[in-house]
């Protein structure tokens, strides 16, 4: 009897001292959030003549000496802009690099205890939303960010927006999608390889599943496996006002894929497989639907056993990727014989995934220097400029570059002029068709996609799950109509 | 030797070779594919060591100073272990061998802290660590390490079995103070227990990547996993494959010879006994 007494009040103080340590956490976070302002209002004077000017060379940098900026990225691409920015100015970066995985927690856990060391943090576009929300980025347009607003490819620059439109961050890089084809196939095939012409062939779903028909009676196949089509999914907003909205580009989409599955239209060489590497350079055997994830004598991510297994198969050539802007540096590293031979064209529907944005954190005690920092890896010409030759071909975001850099050919494309066409992709991006519950929706979308191509559901009975799905997941928040 | 010895004989030897050989596989490809490079080793597979080990290297040390990292892990790993492995044998010991009131409600109280998962208290204990000025400090990855209630629940259980009262109370009969048989007596008898939690402790610890990640701001002071999670960071995945192999390859050293050394200890404790005769 006693015993339990004595357990139940152990219970208890556990209980009470578990909630206090609760309460502890929330209070500091609170209480600190306000300290970040009187850094920002002490924004000088000088910003204004920046803004006419805004080149490295005009801030007056020894107000800055001695200082230390620490940044926290995810991205090993903010390593060299910190070095540079130090070699220019003389103001000390420290970066410190995480993984990306577990960069939201790392993040999370510094600021909500009112961490001031990291002074720049980033964001990949499917962290932000939650990271605007928690307060984490701080204000850039106390800094006079909107003068620069025209200079910076659109969808970026409303990436970079939180919800109430303030500026918080900037990304250097801009990574709309587009399909990388073969030129020889395209001429051998359709007799011709111009980017525009082939445009055509991927312009909407159902001309897709006719370009692939063709292909496939020409003994290749359009694409390594259905997953190339995913940056293209659909043009329209997955939530509008709270309501889901699936619309008719969606249900072709899903037509799409499961045209493609079914007739055996593609390579199954699923995305960074060994196979779909290999497309990228020549042939590869052609899997079907059931040996696509690999068979008790054949793993497709060994190449080893791929190869011997797959030995005295029929092989083909694979006509198309769909990869966003960095896809450029991911080919040119694996195209081998094949370069020179690849062309980019534009997909049914815009898309984008990645870019890597920075921003100031709100808890920083050198907001001023942060924007600087900003300023100086996103908005400055000299450090695009450097940033194009240094990456080898990356797609920066300024606009005044991209248009400098437009007639730029790119030998790995046939000399096709790469920057004119990502500015042109970029510019035709609708952020507003953006919502924060596009990854969730959309994976729960391609599920029932494949439960459909595999032959596991029916369509309605897929598509009834997936309205399930949402309805649980987002109760309250997004009502469905079926 | 008959026949059937023979035929016995052999069929065991080959299920062991077998056996041996898909232990030891992954192994030799990591060493292998430690010198390839990215490219080949998404596209091709092989046994043969390829030219790439040189630039692998470089790309690694270009990131970080991979001997810095290990001696950061062995700096936290060590300590970590060996006041985890005596701190846990003492509570052990007590838990086990006194008995005083509240003895089961501790051990109860020990059982239901071993059921709630680290990252639950990440947030608070960044909080408490703020505090305490005790980030970019490897304190808040070695003391917390002495409460490891896994390890003093195994150990009592492993002294209930092994170690005998009779042993202890002829000893005190003798006239030793307490902890003196603890430490002449008890605890030589538990160290083969004591060695199997240290080793899983040690290996834990040597691979510990949440807490450094959160508590470490500052590169110089990255225990090894922390910095080869970095590696990952690139944009571009494929090209630093052969360097994360190389770093795995490096990293797994320590582990290997840890268990070389303590592993009789692990082999014997399965069969130990103290009163003979």
């Amino acid at each position: 009897m006693k015993l339990k007494k004595l357990m139940a009040l152990a219970m208890a103080g556990v209980m009470t001292l578990s909630l206090a340590a609760c309460g502890d956490t929330a209070a500091p976070a609170a209480s600190d959030a306000p300290a970040a302002e009187p850094a920002a209002s002490e924004a000088p004077a000088a910003d204004g003549e920046e803004a006419a000017a805004p080149a490295a060379g005009e801030t007056d940098w020894s107000q800055y000496a001695g200082e230390k900026l620490v940044v926290w990225t995810l991205a090993n691409d903010l390593i060299d802009f910190g070095e540079r920015f130090q070699e220019q100015t003389g103001v000390e970066v420290e970066t410190v690099v995480i993984e990306p995985a577990n960069y939201p927690t790392k993040v999370q856990t510094a600021l909500l205890a009112g961490e001031t060391e990291p002074d720049i943090i980033v964001g990949e576009p499917q962290m932000l939303q939650d990271m605007y929300d928690a307060g984490f980025f701080a204000d850039l347009d106390q800094f006079g960010a909107q003068d620069y607003a025209d200079q910076i490819v659109d969808y970026i620059w409303q990436v970079g927006q939180s919800s109430d439109g303030v500026q918080r961050a900037i990304s250097y890089q801009i990574t709309p999608a587009g399909f990388y084809y073969r030129r020889d196939i395209a001429q051998e095939v359709f007799g011709t390889e111009d980017p525009d012409e082939i445009g055509k062939l991927f312009a909407d779903y159902p001309t897709i599943l006719e370009t692939a028909k063709t292909l496939k009676a020409a003994g290749y196949r359009i694409f390594a496996s259905d997953s190339e089509l995913s940056f293209f999914s659909g043009d329209s907003a997955w939530v509008i006002d709270g309501k889901l909205n699936v619309s008719e580009s969606r249900l072709a989409y899903m037509d799409l894929v499961v045209e493609l599955y079914q007739q055996d239209l593609t390579a199954y060489a699923a995305q960074w497989s060994t196979p779909w590497y290999q497309a990228m350079s020549g042939p590869v055997p052609i899997l079907t639907a059931e040996t696509q994830w690999g068979t008790d004598d054949m793993n497709i991510w060994d190449a080893e056993s791929f190869n011997a297994a797959t030995e005295g198969m029929e092989t083909t050539e694979v006509f198309a990727f769909g990869l966003p802007s960095w896809g450029v540096l991911t080919m040119r590293d694996n195209v081998g014989e094949t370069s020179g031979k690849w062309g980019v064209c534009a997909g049914p529907a815009y898309g984008f995934s990645g870019g890597t944005y920075i921003g100031v954190s709100s808890y920083s005690e050198k907001q001023e220097l942060g924007w600087e920092f900003v300023k100086f890896c996103t908005l400055n010409e000299d450090t695009a400029n450097w940033w194009i030759e240094y990456s080898e071909g990356d797609t920066v975001s300024l606009l005044p570059v991209l248009e400098a850099h437009k007639d730029d050919e790119n030998a790995v494309y046939g000399g096709q002029k790469l920057y004119a066409f990502w500015l042109e992709q970029a510019e035709g991006l609708d952020y507003s068709k953006v919502t924060k519950y596009d990854t969730a929706i959309g994976d729960a979308w391609g599920a029932a996609i494949s439960n459909i191509k595999t032959g596991a559901m029916s369509k309605e009975d897929a598509i009834d799950e997936f309205y399930d799905q949402i309805e649980a997941t987002y109760a309250g928040e997004i009502t469905v109509e079926r | 030797m008959t026949i059937g010895y023979k035929i016995k004989k052999a069929i065991i030897y080959i299920c062991m070779i077998v056996l041996a050989l898909a232990c030891l596989l992954p192994f030799l490809l990591m060493m292998v594919n430690a010198t390839r490079s990215g490219s080949e080793i998404v596209t091709s597979f092989t046994l043969i060591p390829s030219t790439h080990l040189k630039e692998n290297w470089e790309t690694v040390f270009s990131f970080f100073n991979l001997f810095k990292g290990m001696w950061n892990s062995l700096v936290v790993a060590v300590p970590a272990t060996l006041l985890g492995a005596y701190f846990s044998a003492l509570t052990a010991y007590g838990l086990a061998m006194y008995k005083f009131k509240g003895n089961k409600l501790l051990f109860m109280v020990i059982l239901i802290f071993m059921m709630i998962p680290g990252q639950l208290s990440l947030i608070g204990f960044y909080n408490l660590c703020t505090k305490l000025k005790l980030v970019n400090s490897y304190i808040p990855l070695i003391v917390p390490a002495i409460a490891a209630p896994g390890t003093v629940f195994f150990l009592r259980q492993y002294v209930l079995s092994a170690l005998p009262p009779s042993l202890i109370e002829a000893a005190r009969i003798d006239g030793a103070k307490e902890l003196y048989s603890f430490h002449r007596i008890a605890l030589p008898i538990m160290s083969p227990g004591i060695a199997t939690m240290a080793i899983m402790g040690f290996i834990g610890n040597w691979n510990n990547y949440l807490l450094p990640m959160i508590i470490l701001n500052k590169n110089e002071k990255f225990t090894l996993p922390v910095m080869m999670a970095t590696l990952k960071a690139s944009t571009d995945i494929n090209s630093n494959q052969g360097a994360i192999y190389l770093a795995v390859a490096i990293s797994v050293i320590p582990i290997l010879i840890v268990f070389c050394f303590c592993s009789k200890y692990i082999i014997s404790s399965i069969s130990a006994g103290s009163v003979k005769g």
